[in-house]
């Protein structure tokens, strides 16, 4: 049985390390700090998938992402998706040749759905991940947001993604900015937004703040995966601990031995 | 364990996460896609993704599909293929129009059936259960979670060498090992430490 996904995000911004709050940034460190006070290397081998995003709301430099998101994924034995400004096949293809297995593609899904389709045609559906933004809109609803949060579309929601769903996108990123990084859980409202006979997988986003926000994601029928880009609220052995918990408690998700427990490289010394 | 590793390159797929892999396991891997690097090698890791067909134009017009022959089944190098590379080694693919594969075992890769509804291509972690003895899994017990992506596969049938099997609407050829053969369906290198312990038992070999 395919399993459910615990997914980390990190957000990128010039060199630096961010949390985000309601789309609003705070710098953490660079990838020096991300290893040395938070031990990425370890937390990398609790995950299922890691996404890294590049969320510079200035001019990007991609050659610096590139270069930080290969460094990341020389540590990293799980799928990586990366994105954020993508303008280009040959943007995506920096990325995935930087050890990115997927793309993810946010504005462009409305602003330049020829793109998407070509990066699909070039890559394949699988390898391209549709983000969405949305908002409450204070009535019961929600609206879409592009652009880092910074710009609301007239467009309903469940109309944009049905849009998404016939279109090249290989699976959702949906993501609800009034809860993104205030650890108070997801918004499960924002699944009604899914349209019916939806087939392509969910990744959950906004608002995980312990374990028990992950086990009520992961035990959604709709939700295929759990996604947090939260660094604080899982630091040391953090996500280690909600995985077993998680695990323990019959998750549908994958298993393999920790790190240490495998000891890979003594395991080679002792064959050679 | 010693001798030279060499990760073929021709074109099909991103080489960086096998390469990391290797790394990892202290295995600095030399990366090539010159017939006469294979034929010097000890040790073949042939990854990839994409489409079974032009891979291999790609390896027959470089000569590169000449040289893997020679080196796998003429000298016996021990090789390793993953993904797409465990399909290019059977001996025919279906995918485009079909075409004759480097034929180190028997068997044609077809499409994925996507029986009830099973979204194709198959994409993320799910279970291989084991063959009793296989030198790929040693030490990972009777099952284990890997890391999938792809739309063919080979369908499981009676052959010698099945190490694995996967189920996504009906069983297929999760891996497969016999002599100095072996391959995956699935990326090992994508597969955390199950699949950091399968590339540390390919290597030991």
């Amino acid at each position: 049985m395919l399993k459910k996904r615990i997914i980390f995000t990190l957000l990128f911004d010039n060199g630096q390390f961010m949390l985000s709050r309601n789309f609003r940034l705070q710098k953490v460190g660079n990838l020096g700090w991300l290893q040395r006070n938070y031990n990425f290397a370890d937390v990398a081998f609790f995950i299922d998938e890691l996404i890294v995003l590049d969320v510079s709301r200035g001019p990007r430099d991609l050659d610096a992402f590139a270069s930080a998101l290969s460094r990341i994924s020389e540590g990293c034995f799980a799928p990586i998706t990366a994105g954020g400004g993508i303008d280009s096949v040959e943007h995506a293809k920096t990325l995935l040749r930087a050890g990115a297995d997927k793309v993810v593609l946010n504005s462009a899904l409305t602003d330049r759905p020829d793109l998407i389709r070509d990066i699909a045609s070039e890559f394949g559906q699988q390898c391209v991940v549709g983000s969405v933004d949305v908002k409450r809109d204070g009535a019961g609803g929600y609206d879409l947001y592009i652009r880092n949060g910074s710009y609301k579309l007239a467009m309903p929601v469940s109309e944009a993604l049905s849009w998404h769903a016939e279109g090249s996108v290989g699976e959702i990123y949906l993501n609800c900015i009034d809860q993104d990084g205030t650890g108070q859980g997801y918004d499960f409202g924002t699944l009604d937004l899914l349209p019916k006979g939806w087939g392509l997988p969910v990744i959950l986003a906004g608002g995980v703040g312990n374990a028990k926000h992950f086990a009520e994601g992961l035990a959604h029928p709709r939700v295929d995966a759990v996604a947090t880009a939260h660094l604080f609220n899982f630091v040391g052995d953090g996500l280690k601990k909600a995985r077993h918990s998680l695990l323990n408690d019959g998750a549908e998700l994958a298993a393999w031995e920790d790190l240490a427990a495998v000891d890979l490289r003594r395991h080679l010394e002792t064959v050679r | 364990m010693g001798g030279t590793h060499l990760v073929v390159d021709y074109g099909m797929g991103n080489l960086h996460s096998v390469v990391s892999a290797l790394r990892y396991l202290d295995i600095d891997p030399e990366i090539s896609g010159d017939p006469a690097r294979v034929a010097a090698a000890d040790t073949l890791i042939l990854p990839g993704v994409g489409s079974f067909y032009k891979a291999m134009v790609k390896l027959e017009e470089s000569g590169l599909a000449d040289a893997l022959r020679e080196a796998v089944l003429g000298r016996r190098r021990k090789i390793l293929g993953i993904c797409l590379g465990q399909q290019l080694m059977a001996e025919y693919g279906e995918e485009d129009g079909g075409r004759r594969g480097l034929g180190f075992f028997s068997g044609s890769v077809t499409r994925l059936s996507g029986e009830a509804g099973l979204k194709v291509p198959h994409v993320g972690f799910n279970t291989v259960r084991f063959a009793p003895q296989s030198r790929l899994f040693a030490g990972l017990g009777e099952a284990g979670d890997f890391y999938f992506v792809h739309s063919y596969w080979l369908p499981a049938g009676e052959r010698p060498g099945l190490a694995a099997l996967c189920n996504y609407g009906a069983d297929f050829v999760a891996a497969y090992e016999h002599e100095n053969v072996f391959c995956t369906q699935f990326h090992p290198e994508k597969s955390q430490t199950n699949g950091l312990r399968l590339l540390s038992n390919f290597l030991a070999q």
